[in-house]
């Protein structure tokens, strides 16, 4: 299997976890990646966007998968869930390969 | 404001690429690669003596977006994501046909016009279970791998693209909204 081992990136402060926006959700937020604070609760995770980048909720998220540790999450059915220090979260706008 | 962006983050830097995989008792191969795709290659990978029927299907990239002059396109991944899902694809096509092999390949980066984006090889012991699967594949990585398209258009939009927004005839899907 590929041998990919990019979790924790090159520096990984203490108290942040990482996010990667594709596509449409770069675009908008006019970056690939950045460090946020953790522990966030990943309910939290929209509004904490919403406030950094107003409208992005809707225009951009209601349409994309939401990924921590390269598993999908559903922001209402995992809402307890923590997003942890260290963690890889990823924004998924809807796909186009080929 | 933080300066954290000045780094590129790996999927996005094409010296970490190829990114592949390789599963010898399934015969499956993936590739993300940022070089051009030889579609010999990856016939190759799939073809063997038990399989009587061979099928490559090779995807290029195309010179307007309705009637709007493209200039290039480009392709980002979230390879982490993007393995996960190529893989399930194959072994799903595998268990469905019994095929022989299957081989999915991705450009990244800036594709020229009418150069390949996309290859698909699978091979079958026969025809009929060939053609279904290539097909049944490269409609679900159109529809599940994470991977995403830009047009650069020659009046100087670009625009990223979402698949669910067509069919496999071009056409565009009536949404709900």
């Amino acid at each position: 299997m590929a041998s990919i081992n990019e979790t924790h990136g090159p520096q990984s402060p203490t108290g942040t976890f990482t996010i990667h926006y594709f596509a449409t959700a770069s675009q908008y937020t006019a970056k690939n990646t950045e460090r946020l604070p953790a522990p966030l609760q990943l309910s939290e995770l929209f509004s904490l966007l919403e406030e950094r980048y107003p409208g992005i909720k809707t225009k951009i998220l209601t349409s994309c998968g939401i990924s921590v540790e390269s598993e999908y999450v559903d922001v209402e059915e995992d809402a307890t869930r923590v997003i942890q220090a260290g963690d890889e979260v990823a924004i998924i706008p809807p796909v186009s390969s080929g | 404001m933080t300066s954290e962006q000045s780094s590129l983050p790996a999927h996005l830097d094409p010296t970490t690429y190829p990114r592949t995989s390789h599963d010898p008792a399934q015969n499956i191969h993936l590739t993300l690669t940022y070089s051009p795709l030889d579609a010999n290659t990856y016939l190759a990978h799939t073809s063997s003596p038990e399989a009587g029927a061979n099928i490559l299907f090779v995807g290029t990239t195309r010179d307007t977006f309705e009637g709007r002059a493209v200039s290039q396109l480009s392709y980002t991944c979230y390879p982490p994501l993007a393995m996960k899902t190529l893989t399930a694809i194959a072994e799903d096509a595998i268990r469905t046909h019994d095929l022989k092999g299957v081989s999915i390949a991705h450009r990244m980066g800036v594709v020229p016009i009418g150069e390949a984006s996309i290859t698909i090889a699978v091979s079958a012991g026969h025809r009929g279970a060939a053609w279904r699967a290539g097909e049944e594949v490269l409609e679900a990585c159109k529809e599940k791998a994470e991977i995403w398209k830009r047009e650069e258009f020659v009046d100087g939009g670009k625009e990223w693209r979402a698949n669910a927004d067509r069919d496999a005839e071009g056409k565009l899907v009536e949404g709900e909204r």
